[in-house]
């Protein structure tokens, strides 16, 4: 039956979850703040609801949006990543109208958000996690307890506000010292910040990768992972790039790794699509991180080696169907890396771009090749929401070839008007390690010389430079 | 085989010039005219004229040195090795000649020594023929160059430039031959350098004999200009009296003030019986074919002045110098004055000053000179720099008398014979060190420089590095011809350029609209391989609205600098800082040099006191009032 389902989100996202619902028959609905008038969602959306002036308020109000699916008749919403997307109060709220929320139950959300009690879902199944405390008590008694942790454990140790996320509510110590003074600190900006006071502690692992799994589970509990990604290349808590499958050469590894993200959504009773996260240590220990709830912006490579489309399952699970599939039926095949494509200037501090026309956008093709991005020629960059423009998603059945037309791509990009990270990205993937697949969550900080780029270093590039000025200033300056 | 081909050592050529019945061509590319023009032929012309030159078969194509180093990285943008390189693979066999000066190569102010001997050894691996010279006929200014040249196998031609005048006689010049043989031993080629096309064709017809009388197995090149009309006589006399080479142009290319057409010479030649060897009379006009069609793309850079100039026989300054004079006196707003300057005031400061030969960067002294001396009020009484260094002997002696005290007493004031006594004479330029000027210049581009830019910074220190900076950011330019390079008034909307890379790469490049964007800056748009590109330019500050800027007088300057306030009293450029901030000054201390128009005038302090700021750095550019530096006056 044909149902309508709202898109609860903008940019990329939003696009990416229009095509699905309309790929399967069903009537998509694309919501949109005002600054968002030209946005592309909406010209592909089969109706658009206006939410308000924003800017991001009117996507992140709870009230509004389900107003929305009121007004235009939605079965369904989608909430695609970001803005309602793991608040389980929105979830509930949506229980509660009687609208299908593609997404894990309201409670799964909470208890997963609750890195706490997340934790202490995990101990009980017995999932490695980095060693950490439950909630320190307050005053003296949770100093001592915070001093016996590191005792045991060693510094660097991180003090986390139960509430935090996001990169937020952390902060590293080094020593007793540290520890003792920064407790309280940490808990005076918890409750300011988060209301909740709560603080515990875990052990830093320095230099880990990050690898997470793509996990999938309908209403019965069956539950299947799509395998592994690497994302170990951020930038400040920020991925850049993303692989499917993880470059760890020991399969049992991998798949115990796998497993393990099973094991852990089953023990959260997890349903619909999610990513389990894990870090691994330099002697390929690997410990449970957390769990998204949601569809995250890298799916697509583990769509690509897999063959699944994650969007097309969320909203058939959502709609009341089983897995098609089974673990055996998933095969991983090749390799795919994403790269975001971001309005920002990497020699300026990543500076974002907003506010700037794409004067001129035209993007590369061939085989192997996906486009996730929502700017066209024309098209004014808000300066209000975040600095995505596109992600480029390759595909290829070595290491070696996925890389290489990587590089095609972005050396084949055309984008005129807001800088990007395109130049960025071509240094980054042309540099020794990463061709080796030899990078952890240090890769950045740890090549700085990656944003020493010459972003029109190819010979014409530099002689139509000439031209252009001999154009402008209508003689040439250096043959004067 | 009469043909001389590159690869060739001295002996050979010499052995094969004696054995060969007829005379040899030099096409004098380079020199083509004695305008701007000659300097500013683009590679891009050379490599298509190439071929043809090539199969003309002359004994030489002279292709480098003089100014041209300066200006293929200062005006045209192309590394003067590489130039060689990409000409060297499509001429292999012609001979490769340059001209350069003995103390100052290719630049304008003497070098040290194993400046010198660096630049030549690198030079020399592209380089066959050497043409020296010095503007006094000073042998020892350029023994390095000759015994550099001499070591790397390649053919030394030494010079001797001619003028005229009561002391200009053959006995003279035979002297300074034999001068030249001293050191250089009999295995060498002789030039008559005449630069200004003076004399007559019998007074260069009784020179070369008189060099034959007395080295009858000299081989002698006659170079001469055209600035008179009258060059195709003095080549026909000096062949006719036993001038084995002379120097002419491509007819399509050549200019006023420059050489003769190459076939006019050969026409003239062949009725009194003379053949030039080796030479393909049809390679000849093909040249000019292929160049006619390139020559309206340099029209800005032709001479103003049209015609002949027999006064050169009167002011004897050589067309170069004749161009820039004429654009000094335009900006300068004396104009009216030329006659005056060139006609009465040059031929007066030439005898006064010794009657040398008026070629660089002895002409620019003799210019300078008389400019000053007709603007100035006051005869010599505001030396340049070079004045004083010409004065005190810094260039070599004198060849025939001093100038009279007087104008020493008037340069240097009533102390002068104790200046001259304890200053006078050439000085040893002490060697500088390579290797931190290699670290400076590694430092200055960001890599290491190669040996090639090491020599060419030697030369030219800020312009090189100028240079290596604008390859780096628009490429190996000398792909794009004159038409692009060099083009006035922008291109045309849909306007389709085309060129091959350096790397062999064929582009296409289409004209787009030009708009301004909302940001207030110009967004020029190329097609570029059908990729469409946007480039930026911050918009050009309106004449108008520039708030005017307060320009002093030139005294108000000098009064600033007995107080200390120590400015540039004309557009310069920095070229040492002599001083430390700190150090003790007195009056007439040399705080700094900076440069002109190829000259150099110290900064001298008026003050007495102590250094406490410096406002400038060597290389940066000065306008009229620019600080210098301070210098804190004693009580």
């Amino acid at each position: 039956m044909k149902k309508k389902i709202l898109v609860a989100n903008r940019g990329e996202i939003a696009i990416r979850i229009i095509r699905a619902i309309q790929e399967l028959g069903h009537v998509a609905v694309a919501v949109y703040e005002t600054p968002d008038n030209d946005a592309l969602h909406i010209r592909l959306a089969d109706e658009a609801v206006w939410l308000g002036d924003g800017p991001r308020s009117d996507y992140l109000s709870i009230e509004k949006v389900i107003a929305a699916t009121r007004k235009c008749g939605a079965d369904a919403i989608h909430p695609g990543y970001g803005f309602l997307a793991e608040n389980p109060d929105f979830a509930r709220a949506c229980e509660e109208a009687g609208i299908i929320f593609i997404g894990p139950p309201s409670e799964v959300i909470h208890n997963l958000g609750d890195k706490v009690m997340a934790r202490k879902i995990m101990a009980e199944a017995g999932i490695a996690m980095v060693p950490g405390t439950q909630n320190l008590p307050a005053g003296q008694a949770g100093v001592d307890e915070a001093l016996i942790f590191a005792g045991k454990y060693g510094y660097p140790i991180m003090i986390k506000a139960t509430a935090g996320g996001g990169g937020r509510g952390i902060r590293q110590v080094e020593n007793d010292e540290q520890l003792r003074v920064q407790i309280n600190v940490a808990r005076n900006e918890a409750r300011s910040a988060f209301n909740n006071d709560n603080v515990y502690l875990e052990k830093v692992v320095l230099t880990p990768k990050h690898i997470e799994v793509q996990i999938i589970a309908d209403a019965k509990g069956n539950t299947v992972h799509l395998g592994s990604r690497d994302c170990s290349i951020q930038r400040r808590n920020q991925k850049l790039v993303e692989i499917a499958p993880s470059l760890i050469k020991d399969q049992a590894l991998v798949d115990l790794i796998c497993d393990t993200a099973v094991k852990a959504a089953k023990a959260a009773n997890y349903f619909n699509a999610g990513t389990v996260e894990f870090l691994v240590d330099k002697d390929y220990n690997f410990y449970f991180m957390e769990i998204n709830t949601r569809v995250q912006v890298e799916h697509t490579v583990s769509e690509m080696v897999t063959g699944i489309d994650i969007v097309r399952t969320q909203i058939k699970l959502a709609l009341g169907k089983d897995l098609s599939f089974t673990q055996d039926d998933i095969k991983i095949r090749g390799f795919a890396i994403e790269v975001r494509i971001n309005a920002e200037d990497p020699q300026n501090n990543f500076m974002p771009e907003g506010g700037k026309k794409v004067a001129v956008y035209r993007s590369p093709g061939g085989y192997g090749v996906r486009l996730d991005g929502f700017v066209y020629q024309g098209y004014t960059v808000p300066e209000v929401y975040d600095s995505l423009l596109v992600k480029l998603t390759v595909f290829g059945f070595s290491w070696n070839e996925t890389v290489d037309r990587l590089r095609r791509c972005l050396s084949n990009y055309v984008i005129v008007g807001p800088k990007t990270t395109i130049p960025y990205y071509i240094k980054l993937i042309n540099d020794p390690d990463f061709k080796s697949g030899v990078f952890d969550t240090s890769f950045i900080e740890t090549h700085p010389h990656l944003i020493q780029y010459d972003e029109q270093a190819s010979e014409v590039n530099k002689l139509a430079r000439l031209i252009a000025e001999i154009h402008y200033e209508q003689e040439n300056r250096y043959a004067i | 085989m009469e043909r001389i081909v590159t690869g060739m050592g001295i002996s050979e050529v010499l052995k094969t010039m004696r054995g060969t019945e007829g005379y040899y061509i030099t096409n004098t590319a380079r020199d083509l005219s004695q305008s701007d023009f000659k300097n500013r032929i683009l590679l891009h012309t050379d490599l298509l004229a190439a071929r043809a030159r090539e199969k003309a078969g002359y004994f030489s194509l002279e292709i480098t040195g003089g100014a041209s180093v300066h200006v293929d990285i200062l005006r045209k943008q192309v590394d003067p090795f590489l130039k060689l390189e990409l000409l060297r693979e499509k001429m292999p066999k012609t001979m490769f000649q340059t001209l350069c000066r003995g103390l100052n190569l290719f630049g304008y102010r003497p070098y040290p020594q194993n400046v010198i001997r660096l630049t030549v050894r690198e030079f020399a691996k592209y380089v066959d023929v050497w043409r020296v010279f010095d503007f006094l006929n000073h042998i020892p200014n350029m023994l390095a160059v000759f015994e550099e040249v001499q070591k790397a196998g390649k053919i030394l031609e030494p010079c001797i430039c001619f003028s005229t005048g009561p002391e200009h006689t053959d006995e003279f010049y035979v002297k300074k031959v034999g001068e030249i043989l001293a050191v250089t031993g009999a295995e060498i080629l002789l030039c008559i350098k005449n630069h200004g096309g003076l004399g007559s064709p019998k007074r260069i017809g009784t020179l070369v004999r008189a060099i034959k009388d007395k080295y009858p197995e000299m081989i002698i090149h006659y170079h001469g200009h055209n600035t008179d009309g009258n060059d195709i006589g003095r080549i026909t006399a000096a062949v006719e009296n036993g001038a084995k080479i002379i120097d002419a142009a491509d007819h399509a290319f050549t200019g006023y003030y420059g050489p003769p057409p190459i076939l006019s010479v050969i026409n003239d030649l062949r009725d009194y019986g003379h053949e030039p060897v080796g030479i393909d009379e049809q390679a000849i006009i093909e040249t000019s074919e292929v160049l006619r069609g390139e020559r309206e793309h340099y029209e800005f850079f032709e001479s103003q002045f049209k015609g002949f100039s027999p006064t050169v026989q009167i002011h004897k300054l050589p067309g170069g110098a004749m161009g820039s004079s004429f654009e000094q006196a335009v900006k300068g707003g004396f104009l009216d004055k030329m006659p005056q300057i060139l006609h009465e005031e040059l031929p007066k400061v030439q005898t006064e000053l010794g009657n040398y030969w008026s070629v660089t960067p002895g002409s620019q002294i003799l210019w300078t000179t008389a400019v000053s001396n007709v603007q100035g009020g006051e005869r010599y009484g505001n030396p340049s720099g070079d004045l004083k260094n010409l004065l005190l002997g810094k260039y070599g002696p004198f060849p025939f008398y001093n100038p009279p005290d007087w104008i020493y007493e008037k340069v240097f004031g009533p102390e002068w014979r104790k200046i001259l006594e304890s200053q006078g004479g050439l000085d040893d330029i002490e060697d500088i060190d390579i290797e931190k000027e290699r670290a400076t210049l590694a430092k200055r581009l960001g890599t290491t420089p190669t040996e090639q830019q090491l020599v060419i910074y030697l030369q030219h220190p800020n312009d090189a590095v100028e240079f290596y900076k604008f390859e780096e950011k628009f490429g190996k330019v000398y792909v794009l011809p004159p038409a692009i390079f060099l083009r006035r008034g922008g291109f045309k909307l849909g306007e389709n350029l085309k060129f091959r890379d350096h790397f062999g790469k064929e582009h296409i490049i289409e004209i787009g609209p030009k708009e301004k964007s909302e940001a207030g800056e110009w967004n020029v748009y190329l097609n570029v391989d059908h990729h469409e590109r946007v480039y930026l330019f911050k918009e050009k500050t309106q004449g108008g609205a520039a708030p005017q800027e307060e320009v002093l007088s030139k005294e108000e300057l000098l009064d600033l600098a007995k107080v200390g306030d120590v400015r540039s009293t004309f557009k310069a450029n920095v070229c040492e800082i002599c001083v430390e901030v700190g150090q003790e000054v007195k009056v007439g201390d040399k705080l700094a040099v900076i440069e002109a128009m190829k000259m150099q005038t110290p900064v001298e302090s008026l003050a007495n006191g102590k250094v406490e700021k410096i406002f400038t750095e060597v290389g940066q550019p000065l306008k009229v009032g620019d600080k210098i530096m301070k210098v804190a006056v004693a009580d």
